[in-house]
This record gives structure tokens, sequence and C-alpha cells, in this order.
């Protein structure tokens, strides 16, 4: 079960559940198999466990893709001192709806494998990063943290293996950046959400100068199922580069927006046409966004022959993120939705480095003056001249993310520009 | 499936989480309340205690820092940290919940219950869009007008909740009830439009929901 709409070409692991209040109970996710891989998990040593998710390729579902197994791996050995887990859930990239979904219908599946990885990591203390605005999910997080307590599933001896893992519910207050890895451990700290300069790593020096990991929700939700049922299990979905399923959050003009769980490598032909019932009526398809605002825009042509696999986005032009699928029909003004997504980074950018900063602002205000035509066509330029200024130069990736879709969008649908410029009216009906 | 059916927002619930596809449920059920049980004050298990503030309509601005199970609580936070410093964002919650904002004063309060400096403690709480530096409303409506939810009207909800409520984004209305905002994606973009409004959301509203949404909450208020 997918909430809110189902498709006989899922794959439902991590969404089995979703759409049934009693799997949000501890009762209810044991009677689907819950916590069996936990118990599986501490039997086995730490490297079992790190082998198994390493063999089984799960990606970082985060957005940028890193093995998961290969980061745990990345833990010191020998524990001189405390080590955390964080997960993040601090799920704010426009387009994304997935780990609200997993929280507040499986909330037991993300906290089983937050508790495998902190085995495996030798954490003592896991930290799930909520975003503040989900006050109703976070209660049900917590409401299932309190029930893994009361079972001895977290805390002192859990399973009466000898091992203590603490879990809290730590809750944000509202900072896009805070979904950035150092950000977020900047932020538990009680400080501004400023992403740190890498090196350190977090796995030398992470929250409170600790050795941390840090996963995404979704990540952590699919180890229980590999540590369960093995690496070569999970390998029977998506590629070699791209194991496994993956969430896809799709939105936008289509007649049946929502997640779909699919193997890595699905077509996203078939996705917007076939799963998601295709585009209101009458209605062509214009442009794609399939990862989330921070990578660029697909055209119609492009879209024909995308696989969503990590690789196969890159090898169309785009990135997969962390797979939300955002669909524009025929009648969208590309230039005010590029304009609404650079407003967003404008509004999020930290502030700490001068190329972003400025450039997300400068983004916002030229594109502003093409949207109401007022714009010249050597604006494009400057554009694209800012683009590459803001590319490479920063801490973390925002500035980027926020150059992204303003490059490919010129590039490829420079025509809806060049109407707005030429014509000072407004193209499209949205 | 019948053709019906596939239109999008099929089955329309204006007031909470509209469309739940092929599911049949309450709102209970999408909200998970029952599963959650009553808002205990002093916050229940210590793991789960920052995940409070509740947002209640009821706050008081001169509510002390802290007293009574709400010291509790505070001492809750305390011990799921390594340090003060960690508890900083739990306690402006925490004070928010109870006083409806986070003033000057509030922040020099929970900058001296922490042992940290107010400058310190001004900027971190100004940093997160979340701590209202100024008073709003019983209930704050936050719309969604990012991408996914802008592509499928979320600029004509926003003007709809404004102007059913009178007030320009930001401002109180003259009854006290409402403050309506502009609000970054709510991570519910597959139920476009996504509006927040204190803890709740609402999915799948339209402009032609937004009367039927404010008479729910002023009958809520009243």
């Amino acid at each position: 079960m997918a909430y809110p709409y189902t498709h006989e070409k899922e794959v439902r692991l991590l969404s089995r559940g979703w759409g049934d209040p009693a799997s949000r109970t501890l009762e209810g996710w044991k009677a689907l198999g819950g916590y069996e891989g936990l118990r599986k998990a501490v039997e086995m040593s730490r490297d079992e466990v790190i082998g198994v998710v390493k063999d089984a390729g799960l990606r970082g579902r985060g957005g940028a893709g890193f093995p998961a197994g290969v980061k745990w791996s990345f833990m010191p050995k020998e524990k001189k001192g405390p080590h955390y887990l964080c997960c993040n859930a601090d799920e704010s990239e426009p387009g994304t709806f997935k780990d609200r979904e997993i929280m507040r219908w499986t909330p037991h599946q993300m906290i089983e494998g937050c508790l495998i990885a902190a085995y495996a990591i030798q954490a003592e203390h896991v930290y799930i990063y909520c975003r503040g605005e989900f006050f109703e999910t976070n209660e049900i997080v917590g409401r299932a943290v309190e029930e893994a307590y009361e079972a001895g599933l977290a805390g002192k001896d859990i399973l009466g293996s000898g091992v203590d893992i603490d879990v809290t519910v730590h809750v944000g207050a509202g900072a896009y950046i805070c979904g950035e890895e150092t950000g977020l451990m900047n932020s538990l700290e009680g400080r501004r959400g400023l992403p740190r300069v890498k090196p350190p790593f977090p796995a030398a020096s992470g929250l409170f100068g600790k050795p941390t990991t840090i996963n995404n929700v979704e990540t952590l939700s699919a180890v229980p199922h590999i540590v369960v049922n093995g690496a070569e299990w999970y390998r029977q979905w998506g590629t070699e580069k791209s194991p496994g399923t993956k969430l896809f959050c799709v939105s936008g003009h289509v007649k049946r927006p929502g997640n779909y769980e699919l193997p890595l490598g699905f077509p996203l032909k078939e996705l917007i046409h076939g799963v998601c019932g295709g585009l209101r009526e009458g209605r062509k398809l214009k442009a794609v966004v399939p990862g989330g605002s921070s990578v660029p825009f697909l055209n119609a042509a492009e879209c024909e022959t995308c696989s969503l696999s990590y690789e196969g986005v890159v090898e169309a032009g785009s990135m997969l993120g962390c797979a939300s699928v955002m669909v524009m029909d025929d009648s969208t003004n590309i230039v005010k939705q590029v304009r609404r997504t650079v407003d967003f980074f404008s509004h999020e950018s930290c502030g700490q480095c001068t190329p972003c900063r400025e450039g997300t602002t400068w983004l916002a205000r030229i594109l502003k003056r093409i949207e109401t035509g007022r714009g010249t066509e050597e604006d494009l330029e400057t554009l694209l001249d800012l683009g590459d200024q803001m590319t490479g130069t920063t801490i973390c990736v925002l500035s980027d993310s926020a150059a992204a879709p303003v490059r490919s969008s010129i590039e490829k649908f420079r025509d809806d520009y060049l109407a707005l410029i030429r014509r000072g009216e407004k193209v499209g009906a949205a | 499936m019948s053709d019906e059916t596939t239109e999008r927002a099929p089955f329309r619930n204006p007031g909470w989480a509209g469309n739940t596809g092929e599911f049949e449920l309450s709102e209970d059920e999408v909200r998970g309340r029952s599963y959650v049980g009553e808002h205990a004050p002093e916050g229940g298990h210590p793991s789960r205690v920052p995940t409070v503030p509740y947002m209640l309509p009821e706050k008081d601005p001169e509510a002390p820092l802290f007293e009574g199970p709400y010291a509790e609580r505070f001492e809750k936070i305390l011990s799921r940290y390594p340090n003060r410093r960690a508890a900083l964002l739990p306690t402006l919650n925490l004070a928010q919940e109870l006083r409806g904002r986070v003033s000057p004063e509030t922040m020099a309060e929970v900058a001296q219950l922490l042992g940290l400096s107010d400058a310190y403690v001004r900027g971190v709480a100004t940093f997160y869009t979340m701590y209202n530096k100024r008073p709003v409303g019983r209930y704050l409506i936050q719309v969604c007008t990012n991408v996914s939810c802008n592509l499928c009207g979320g600029d004509e909800v926003l003007a709809a909740f404004l102007e059913h409520t009178g007030t320009e984004a930001g401002e109180i209305s003259d009854d006290g009830l409402f403050t309506v905002m502009e609000v970054e994606c709510l991570a519910a973009c597959g139920f476009p439009t996504a509006v927040q409004i204190n803890s709740r959301y609402f999915e799948n509203v339209t402009p032609d929901d937004v009367p039927a949404v404010l008479d729910r909450l002023r009958e809520e208020a009243s």
C-alpha cells in the first residue's frame, strides 16, 4: 500500500503498511515482521552487519547516493569516546514527501533501522532530527520511540544483548539548511544551522566533536529488510549501480500524484504516463524536475528515455537526488517556477558564504525582472555567469543547487525566457 | 478505477488531509491522534520530550519559564544532551508553546536558564523561521507556495486565505483569530495545496475550501 494510491508495478518493502493505521503501533509493526532485523543484527558481529549493507549496495536516499555501508565503515573501530548516529528526518527539499510518510505510517520501521545502524557503528545515542513543521508526525515518532523503550528495544541492554542505545527525538525549528549533514549537527548542538567545512568528516569529528554517522530516514528504513533477507535478495531489484527499491515522490501535473515504491531503474516515462495515470486531459509534458528543487530540469525529449537510477538520470542530464519527480505540463510558466525555486534558496541560504548569500538574491531579482516583462537578453548571460560563480565555490551545495535549475532552464527553455523578454508578456497559464 | 476517480483530488474532505486516494480513512487515523494519546504537559518519556511543543491555541505571554509540569519537561530535555547549549532549540520551543512567541525578553530568560549569553540566543533564535518574533493570531495559517503546490494553485489558495480573513500576510485579523503567511515546502507535495494551521496539516486545499476551513477554526475557538 502506498498512500494515497497504489499501483501493480510497485514493490512494497518500505511502503507496505502505509495507509493502515495498525502498522503504526509496535504490535502492528511486529505483525509485519518488525524488529526481526534488530534481533538478527544483535546476534551478528558489527562487521557482519556493515558487510551485508555494503554488499546490498544500499545508497543514501537523502540525495547524494553515497553507499550507506561504506559510510558506516568509516567510523572508528576502536571506541575511545561516545559515537553518535543522526537520523536525518528534516525532510524539506521541495518536491520530497517520502520521509514524512515513513514516519507517520511506519515509525517503527525507521526506529528499527536506527537501532541496527547504531549497533553497527557502536553509537550509544541516536538523535532523530525531525523537521519542526511535522508536529503531528513528530508526536507519532515520539510515541513509537516510547513504545520501543517500554518493550526493551531501546535503552539499556536492548533485547538482552548487553548493548545500550538511547534514542532521542529532536525537533528543528524551520531551516532547510539543517537538512545538510553538518548544518544539522550544528543545529542539534544548539547553534545556527551553518554547514561546516569538510574535512574533518563527521566520522572523525561530527556531533559534539565525536565520531558520527548521519543517514536519511529512507536509507535507515531499508536496513531492517536487508538484514533480515540478505544482500542478494535486495539486489534482485534495481540496477548493478543502484540496487533495490526507491520511493518516488511524484507531484505536479499528473492525475495520481503520490509516493510509489519502484525498483531503481524504472523508466521515467512509464512512471508519469502509466503509474501516475498520465497528465491532465489535453495536456502535453513540458518539463520534469526528477530529484527535487536542487537538480537540473529535464525537457520532454529527455524524459522519453530517462531511466530512474542514480546513473540513469545523470546520463539523461540531471540527478536522481531524492527522487522527487515534479511534473510540469505545457501550461507551466517555467520562468515563474524557476524564480519560485530560486526565491526558496535565497530565503534558505544560511548567509555564510558570499557567492550563495549574494548570488541567490541576485538570481531571484533578475528572474523576477524577467518574469514581469522587464528583462533583457543580456540578463540571461548574467544569470549564467552568476550561476558559474556560485558553483563549487561554497561550503555546502545549496549554492550549486540554486544555480542548477537556472542554468538548465535557460539551456532547455530559452524560448520561454525570450518570449517574456521580447514581448514583455507572460507565457503559459500557470 | 472508474474514470471519475482518476481525476485529481477525487475524495474531498475539506478541513483536513483531504485526499485519501484509494484509502478509506478517518481524520483521526490520518493524524494518528488516538495512537499518540492525550497531550501530557510534562511531556511523557524523556526520549520523546523534545517532540513537543504542542502548539496549543491557548497562550499566555506572561507564563513563567518554567513551573510545575513544564519545569519537569525542561529537566527531561536537559537530560537528553551532553551539554546545556544543545537544549537551546527544545527550550525555545517550550517557551513558544507557553507564550506563543519568542520575544527578546524570552530569549534573555532562556539564555539565563542555559548559561548562554543573550546575544548568542538571539543569534540562534532569529536564524530559525518557526520562532515567532512577533505575536501571531490564535491560528497561524501557513500556505505552501513552493513549486509542487504552486503548479497546482498555491498562490490562489494563499490569496483566498488572505481575502477571507481580511488580512495582509503576517498581520493578525481583527478578531485575533488568524495570521496568514506564506511558507516554504511542507513536504506534502503530493497533496497540493498543503496548508499548516498551528500543528495540523490541511492538504489538498483549494480556494473553494477556504471558507469551510475558516468556519471550522472559528467553531473550535468559540
